[in-house]
């Protein structure tokens, strides 16, 4: 416990540096840009700033990384605001209040409270990270290929499921990804699989070319299709943090941090859950339920903690399973696999004082955005004002240096297209592209759990249903598939209802 | 769970509209022909993971053979084409037949873009990077040209005529934005360019 204070400490510490808080900022800033810019994901940001950063030193690299995270998914608020438009996935859920309080002559307080929730939000996240991340690597130095196959598993079908509205599509686009990991030399015996004799195919499917295309290429494709450019809503007052909201809408603030933050911890969910539920829960409780979708202050406060709060708590599973919770850190789990640092359950053994390192990054990213929040809203929102035909191009020539940068090979270039046009066409039919990321990344994993879980077990399948956490993650994996299966849902809609009318009874209510 | 709709969308052909853009609606068959393409691209993987090696030379234990995962996958790619194509029928069978298709003057438009975007973009990055010209230069090209293409292809091109001064503003952004990516990747931050 001690030893943990004195890491986090000596990590602060260590940030104090002119340089690295500019590097920070930096990162937030092109965070930030990016969110704002419509279809331009965290997801890109990171990837695009992994190549930029690959020169610097590690932890100075995953700081701008870490910030850009955070910058983007706050900076996506502000288009939710003033365009209907959400500028990341995960601020969706703000689009409804935050634009109806734009057409209300708010869009100021709107982007206010966005800020103040933003900024609290992420530092309530911050505790869980540095306090729950040791503890679930203890836990996690118990898993064996057994759980980090069923793990895997259990992220790619629950991603699939959440993302998107149709859990088929989205099972389908985590099955491909799984497949495009299984491209290239294998793990076990360095055996060349799917390559057709290509030897720039040896190596796999490199996961930051595949993920400019499929957020890039495919973005630029959805944005350039659209002919018409659309115009920003005006911003009149004042855009300062609301701290008076803040506090009078504290208890939404805690409840949904939480749910972000836990959200947050299951693989494969993303930061748009966080929200989606933060806001569902703050809609149940609240007594003014008919303001929701109309300007409700509640409702934007709970969706944008309950994003923001998910990133520390997507930050945790990085860390310490090596599992990411949502496409963005999965791109972050790969700059650090770049940058030398192995996440999973033996960093904690490696380098304890990483985790604390990246609990800093994240405080430090929290008070970046608090300065842009104060200083920079109206400044950068000119950006909403270039037209696409403009920035679209633009953004692709990023795209082009990005996939090149991180192995100097034009090949990466070619992987970037393809996907991109694919993840185009793919997205115009429905398949949201998150799962296929997952897939990518937890692919090797899945392949390579198997085969040593089978050599193990002798080629039992027993050991995978029986050791403890296995057998938990499998009955969550399995009804995760079953859910979908009409009887099954129609059967536990009853069996709740019923659940519900005894519980009804036991309390003393009555018959319902 | 109750979760909030956007708000609707204006018109998109309004020149002063804001929302979410429409996604592509399919017909009840769509899914099928998805479906289909999906179901072969299982089989697919599945012979050619049943074809592939299995090691046996090296005395490998036939659990941990190349082909297993990538097998596995594949026909898991069958089941939920399957499944996928049983709904897409089922919809289509409940749905009227002659459903009319989504009106949208500006579907054509759209499709011109996407086009001529991909070849654009396929263009720069097959054709002028790599292949012996600077960098800047090979940018500055794709992203003049990108621009005056694309804004020519405009529900109103009457208000982005081509001229002299258009002409000059693209090759202005064209050849800042290159020169500008070139200096901070490759002399601040000094990344190896194409």
């Amino acid at each position: 416990m001690l030893n943990g204070l004195q890491d986090l400490g000596a990590a602060y510490l260590s940030f104090m540096e002119p340089m690295t808080l500019l590097y920070g900022l930096g990162g937030a800033f092109v965070g930030l840009i990016m969110g704002i810019l419509p279809g331009l994901s965290a997801t890109l940001a990171i990837a695009l700033l992994t190549t930029v950063t690959i020169n610097l030193q590690g932890n100075e690299a995953i700081l701008v990384l870490i910030c850009s995270y955070v910058g983007a998914l706050y900076g996506g608020s502000r288009t939710a605001i003033l365009l209907n438009i959400p500028g990341t996935a995960a601020n969706a859920a703000s689009c409804a209040d935050g634009f109806a309080l734009a057409q209300q002559g708010q869009a100021g307080r709107a982007i206010g409270i966005a800020t103040s929730g933003a900024v609290t939000s992420t530092l309530f996240g911050v505790i869980f990270l540095a306090t729950l991340t040791p503890l679930l690597s203890d836990i996690a130095l118990q898993f064996g290929a057994f759980e980090f196959f069923w793990l895997a598993l259990f992220g790619v079908t629950l991603s699939g499921s959440i993302v998107g509205g149709d859990p088929l599509k989205g099972w389908m686009m985590g099955l491909l990804g799984l497949f495009l990991a299984q491209v290239g030399e294998e793990s076990l015996y360095a055996y060349d699989r799917f390559t057709f004799g290509w030897q720039e195919l040896a190596g796999g499917i490199a996961l930051i070319p595949a993920l400019v295309g499929a957020f890039g290429l495919a973005e630029v494709l959805m944005a350039l299709s659209d002919p018409v450019e659309r115009k920003i809503h005006d911003l009149t007052d004042s855009v300062l943090p609301r701290w008076r909201d803040l506090f009078q809408y504290r208890w939404t603030v805690m409840r949904s941090g939480l749910i972000g933050v836990f959200t947050g911890l299951l693989p494969g969910v993303g930061e748009d859950a966080g929200s989606w539920v933060s806001y569902a829960a703050a809609k149940a409780v609240s007594k003014e339920k008919e303001k929701f979708g109309k300007g409700s202050i509640d409702g934007l406060m709970a969706a944008e903690t309950g994003d923001m709060s998910s990133v520390p708590g997507h930050l945790i599973p990085v860390l310490s399973l090596g599992v990411p919770g949502s496409a963005p850190s999965a791109v972050l789990m790969a700059a650090m696999i770049i940058h030398g640092v192995q996440p999973g359950p033996m960093l904690m053994i490696e380098h304890p004082d990483f985790i604390y390192h990246v609990v800093a990054m994240t405080t430090l990213a929290s008070i970046a955005i608090l300065l842009f929040g104060l200083f920079g809203v109206r400044p950068m929102l000119q950006v909403l004002k270039v037209p696409r035909n403009i920035l679209m191009p633009i953004v692709f020539l990023l795209c082009v240096v990005g996939s090149f940068a991180v192995a100097s090979r034009l090949f990466d270039v070619y992987v970037m297209v393809a996907i991109g046009v694919g993840a185009y066409f793919l997205r115009r039919r429905g398949y949201e592209m998150a799962p296929l990321v997952l897939g990518l990344v937890l692919g090797p994993l899945l392949d390579k759990s198997l085969r040593r879980g089978l050599v193990l077990s002798d080629g039992s399948l027993i050991p995978f249903f029986t050791r403890p956490i296995a057998l938990v993650l499998a009955t969550i994996t399995i009804f995760t598939f079953l859910l979908y299966v009409p009887a099954v849902r129609t059967a536990i809609r009853r069996v709740a209802a019923l659940a519900g009318r005894n519980l009804y009874r036991l309390l003393g209510k009555g018959d319902v | 769970m109750d979760l909030p709709q956007p708000a609707p969308a204006p018109d998109i052909t309004s020149a002063q509209d804001t929302g979410p853009l429409p996604n592509e609606r399919l017909s009840p068959l769509g899914d099928l022909h998805d479906a289909l393409g999906w179901i072969v691209l299982g089989l697919a993987i599945v012979v050619a993971s049943w074809k592939m090696s299995r090691l046996e030379d090296q005395h490998i234990n036939p659990l941990t053979i190349p082909g297993l995962v990538p097998g596995l996958l594949g026909a898991g790619m069958i089941i939920i084409g399957a499944i996928l194509g049983l709904r897409s029928w089922e919809r289509h069978r409940r749905e009227s037949a002659d459903t009319p298709p989504m009106t949208d003057g500006t579907a054509h438009l759209r499709h011109k873009r996407v086009l001529l975007t991909i070849l654009l973009c396929c263009g720069y990055s097959i054709v002028l990077i790599g292949h012996g010209l600077p960098f800047w230069l090979a940018s500055a090209i794709y992203v003049t040209g990108s621009i005056l293409v694309l804004d020519r292809l405009h529900l109103a091109p009457d208000l982005h005529p081509f001229s002299l001064r258009a002409l000059s503003h693209a090759l202005l952004i064209g050849v800042g934005s290159s020169i500008v990516v070139w200096l901070v990747f490759e002399r601040l931050f000094l990344v190896r360019l194409p």
